[in-house]
């Protein structure tokens, strides 16, 4: 189980996984990424964000390695590891669960 | 495992520090960077896209803060920068906290640096000679007469020499006094009489021209002298033409072939009798090699081991050559004779070795007190400023972060205390070695080099830790609610001193050993100045003089000379009577000691007999008050008398004829005739006296002999004066009546008789000093770390004592209890302490006199006086609380 303060936090390890699952991306690509799906929805601000990324570098789950962007600047492309794939498939079930409790007491109350 | 790669992932952070904060750097200048062209592509002006990429960014340095926080070791590195800063800040901002804390530490730290700087001088360094550790001295044990540290013949030198392989050189000295007659004032020296191969067995090069030689033994018309570092800059002026040049030793003209570098001492043990400043070196004046088995021992042997050799090889085999000599000379035999070889640097500082490690240990617990001291300043110190960590907690500081910065402030303090150490080592050192008496420090050799440097360097750390890990713990344990409360709710607070409390009995248990080894020190002072020395040192003066053969060369001239000097002495005013003695008592010249023989008793019986000879005028016993004990002393009748007569001490008299009256009896006894022989000559003892202590206050080593001047008369005497005041102020009459007397006659050491007592008095009076500052200091900090701890605990009671005050509590009850509570505190300690000094006094006991390590009365002393001082520092606080108004208290929360 998800301790309760890592559900915000979670979030956001998710939607980053989630994003890198289809390909390799810089840090600036990911956070737009995550914006437009979201439709704007969920502002990703850097003092969360980055910190969440170095977070999943350091526990091997994404790799950082230097590289060009499409315009042209340099930039850190982020990978899912092998362990970030299965991280990804954890976290996925833990959303649900959580996701599928938090609809009950929605319900219930209403 | 996660923790492993965490600690690996921090280790590497720590290391790549800067590539790692490059590339946050760079990460985040990219993203604000695509940012901008981000909002440049939506239309927005490249200046104010950067502008707006930036703002939303907040600041860089803000969301790098952010990324450190993330990864393991960033928060490490970075902030340990900022809490070093702010752990300076601290000790600005309470300076009256630092420097008490600072200077305890200084005290610690400083003195057992400077113990730990003599202890490496004496004990760790090696022997300032080239490949030390083949140097050994051997002894000859003289088992039948249980002398087991005697000299050796040069019969028994060459004996060695020529059977054993172990020893590549046996070498041999002999120190003596000799008068240096040059320009100027005529100087007694110590000079060495030493084998060919003495310094090449040494194998310390010369500073200049060379040392002696076998070569040399042959004197011929003139010897070869080698001087001392010493001699050559102060007689000589450090000129180095003063090679090959003759200069006046007494009788002999011997010429420089070499000067000896600065630092050359002797290190031989003090009971070889070879003082570390030996002046100046010959040969010996006659041939050791043709000495017989029954030659006299007068030589100290020092040898070099052959290379790869062991001391216990060479000790086997030359205890093996002593067997084969027992088998070879009756006189060997007879006299159950042994060799020992031992290693040259053990032996040298055997005497001093206890006395350091007990210094060491004192310091030791000093320094141990003021960490202690320390550790429990900071422990208050970080109850007080729980608002302030409850705060930093309550801002995100973590657990393990406020650990770190409690520990790093003490590492801070720890750090400065070490820094003011050294200052305080280097003083101690000067003060030490100024008030030293000769041969107690080694000179010139003590140095805060940079072993002693590494050494302070992780004292100083080790107090960190020692010091800072509870206060540490303690603060990283605050509870952000608990303490921002704060009420003082008591039961927190009572367990909160705890700690406290068993520091404050550490120190009171390290306070009293300290103070019981002190107080046994000092006690031992006391003995020793009771010692009855066997004669009266006040208002005596004392000279030597030599009696040169060429001038004097028959004994009957030597008589009416020294009868001369002493009947001119005698008519000076002020002097009260005049008498001459060969071996002034606790004075250096060689020793003439020899066996003696009561008429009547058997060889077998008398064979382990032996007593110092002394050569005496008649007047010497009243002049220095000798006591009689029975019979007479010599009259001016004896001198012309041609019946041998002696004066015995009362160990002779009890040892040749124990039950029996010592006077009217006759024994055999060296005596000195027409020059150098010694012979055993029958005479009858006229007189017993008591004995006069001769090598040391605190040790009777034999009994003593004495012979009048007129029947055994030597080349060399000292002339004793007694004045009615302060005898140095006839000092320039004597001189001048000596001068006037003999023009040409060698007095040195004209000094008042106190001296030789305070020389002998001098070690004891160190140890005691350095004992006494010792204790005074654990009492000083043992003292200060009870008040605090006892002020502490009742400012935090305060509310509890104004309630029970106003429930009708006397101030007087709530003083008793404070009191109560300190002393209990005191007692506990003052039990575990005495436990400690039972147990730690019989390392002293060597260095005791006259007192036994378990000493009752000393014990019972400190334990009178460590609680009197305790109460003290109870009253003061329990006094403050008891003064306070409840009313006012209650208010006031």
């Amino acid at each position: 189980m998800l301790k309760k303060a890592d559900v915000l936090r979670g979030t956001l390890d998710l939607m980053i996984l989630r994003t890198l699952e289809l390909a390799p991306m810089h840090s600036y690509g990911i956070a737009q990424r995550i914006e437009q799906i979201t439709g704007g929805a969920f502002e990703v601000s850097p003092g969360s964000f980055f910190p969440a990324l170095y977070r999943l570098e350091q526990k091997g789950w994404v790799r950082g390695e230097w590289g060009e962007s499409e315009n042209g600047r340099r930039a850190r492309f982020y990978a899912l590891t092998k362990a970030g794939r299965k991280r990804l498939d954890v976290e996925l079930e833990n959303w649900e669960s959580v996701q599928l409790a938090i609809q009950k007491v929605l319900r219930t109350s209403t | 495992m996660a923790k492993w790669h965490q600690l690996v992932a921090a280790l590497r952070f720590l290391f790549r520090r800067r590539q790692v904060e490059q590339q946050m750097d760079e990460e985040v200048r990219s993203f604000a960077a695509h940012r901008a062209d981000a909002l440049e592509r939506a239309g927005i002006e490249p200046a104010e896209a950067e502008r707006r990429a930036r703002a939303e960014m907040r600041s860089f340095e803000q969301v790098k803060e952010e990324i450190r926080d993330v990864i393991p070791g960033g928060r490490l590195a970075d902030s340990s920068a900022k809490d070093l800063f702010y752990a300076l800040r601290m000790m600005r901002k309470a300076p009256g906290f630092t420097a008490t804390v600072v200077l305890t530490l200084a005290l610690g730290i400083g003195g057992t640096t400077a113990i730990f700087t003599v202890v490496k001088a004496v004990l760790l360094d090696p022997l300032p000679f080239p490949e030390p550790e083949r140097l050994a001295i051997v002894w000859v044990d003289l088992r039948e007469r249980s002398v087991h540290r005697a000299p050796g013949s040069g019969f028994e030198l060459q004996q060695i020499r020529e059977r054993s392989r172990t020893l590549e050189a046996l070498g041999g000295i002999w120190a003596t006094n000799g008068t240096f007659l040059g320009e100027g004032e005529p100087e007694q020296l110590k000079i060495g009489h030493v084998t060919g191969n003495f310094f090449d067995v040494l194998g310390t090069p010369p500073l200049l021209g060379r040392a002696l030689r076998p070569e040399d033994e042959d004197w011929g018309p003139s010897p070869a002298i080698v001087l001392s570092h010493g001699l050559w800059s102060r007689r000589f002026g450090s000129n180095p033409a003063i090679i090959g040049q003759t200069v006046r030793m007494g009788e002999a003209s011997p010429v420089v072939v070499g000067v000896m570098p600065p630092r050359f001492q002797m290190m031989f043990p003090p009971d070889a009798q070879v003082p570390r400043e030996v002046q100046a070196w010959m040969t010996f004046p006659w041939d050791y090699s043709s000495d017989g088995p029954r030659a006299v021992r007068f030589m100290r042997y020092v040898g070099r081991l052959r290379a790869g050799v062991s001391p216990e090889q060479a000790r086997e085999e030359v205890a093996g050559i002593a067997s084969q000599l027992r088998e070879e000379f009756a006189e060997f035999k007879r006299g159950n004779v042994h060799l020992n070889v031992v290693p040259m640097h053990g032996d040298a500082v055997r005497e001093i070795r206890p006395a350091l490690i007990a210094l060491f240990s004192g310091v030791a617990l000093v320094f141990l007190i003021a960490c202690v001291n320390v550790a429990n300043l900071l422990l208050a110190r970080s109850s007080l400023r729980r608002k302030e960590i409850a705060l930093r907690a309550a801002l995100g500081a973590s657990r393990g972060r406020v650990f770190r910065q409690a520990l790093l402030e003490s590492l801070t303090l720890a750090v400065a205390g070490g820094a003011a150490g050294l200052a305080v080592a280097w003083l101690a050192l000067e003060r030490m070695v100024a008030l030293a008496p000769p041969g107690v420090l080694p000179q010139g050799t003590l140095r805060l080099d940079w072993a002693v440097f590494g050494f302070a360097a992780l004292v100083t750390l080790g107090a960190g830790l020692l010091f800072g890990l509870a206060p540490a713990w303690q603060a990283s344990r605050v509870s952000l609610l608990e303490a921002l409360q704060e009420a003082g709710h008591a039961a927190v607070t009572v367990l909160r001193t705890r700690g406290r409390a068993a520091l404050v009995v550490a120190e009171v248990a390290l306070g009293f050993v300290l103070l019981v080894g002190a107080g046994l020190m000092a006690r031992t002072f006391v003995e020793v100045l009771r010692v009855n020395p066997g004669f009266r040192a006040d208002g005596l003066l004392a000279f030597e003089m030599d009696l040169p053969g060429s001038r004097y060369p028959d004994d009957a001239k030597r008589i009416q000379l020294v009868r001369g000097v002493e009947e001119k002495l005698r008519a000076l005013p002020g002097v009260e009577s005049v008498g001459s003695i060969s071996h002034l008592p606790l004075d250096d010249y060689p020793n003439w000691s020899g066996p003696y023989k009561p008429e009547g008793a058997s060889d077998e019986e008398s064979r382990s007999l032996m007593a110092d000879h002394r050569v005496a005028t008649p007047e010497y016993f009243s002049t220095v008050s000798a006591q009689l004990i029975d019979g007479r002393f010599f009259t001016s009748l004896d001198e012309e008398a041609k019946r041998p007569v002696v004066v015995v001490d009362e160990i002779v008299a009890r040892e040749a004829w124990p039950g029996q009256r010592a006077v009217g009896k006759k024994m055999a006894c060296q005596h000195r005739v027409q020059g150098q022989f010694y012979e055993l000559k029958s005479a009858e003892v006229v007189g017993v006296i008591r004995h006069i202590q001769h090598h040391a206050l605190t040790r009777q080593e034999r009994g003593q002999i004495y012979l009048p001047l007129s029947q055994s008369v030597r080349w060399h005497t000292s002339v004793v004066l007694r004045t009615g005041g302060d005898p140095l102020a006839i000092a320039p009459a004597v001189r001048g009546e000596i001068a006037k007397l003999e023009k040409d006659l060698a007095i040195s050491k004209l000094r008042p008789m106190t001296f030789y007592l305070d020389r002998a008095l001098a070690a004891t009076r160190f140890t005691m000093a350095l004992a006494a500052v010792f204790g005074g200091l654990a009492l000083l900090l043992a003292t200060l770390g009870i008040y605090g701890v006892v002020a502490y605990s009742t400012n935090q009671r305060v509310r509890e004592f104004g309630i029970r005050m106003a429930l009708g509590a006397r101030p007087r009850d709530v003083q008793r209890q404070v009191l109560r509570e300190g002393m209990a505190l005191a007692l506990a300690g003052l039990a575990l302490g005495a436990a400690g000094a039972l147990g730690l006094g019989r390392f002293l006991q060597s260095l005791l006199f006259g007192v036994t390590a378990t000493d009752l009365p000393t014990f019972f002393a400190c334990a009178v006086a460590l609680p009197a001082i305790a109460l003290l520092a109870c009253w003061l606080p329990a006094r403050r609380a008891a003064r306070r108004d409840p009313l006012a208290i209650l208010r006031s929360e």
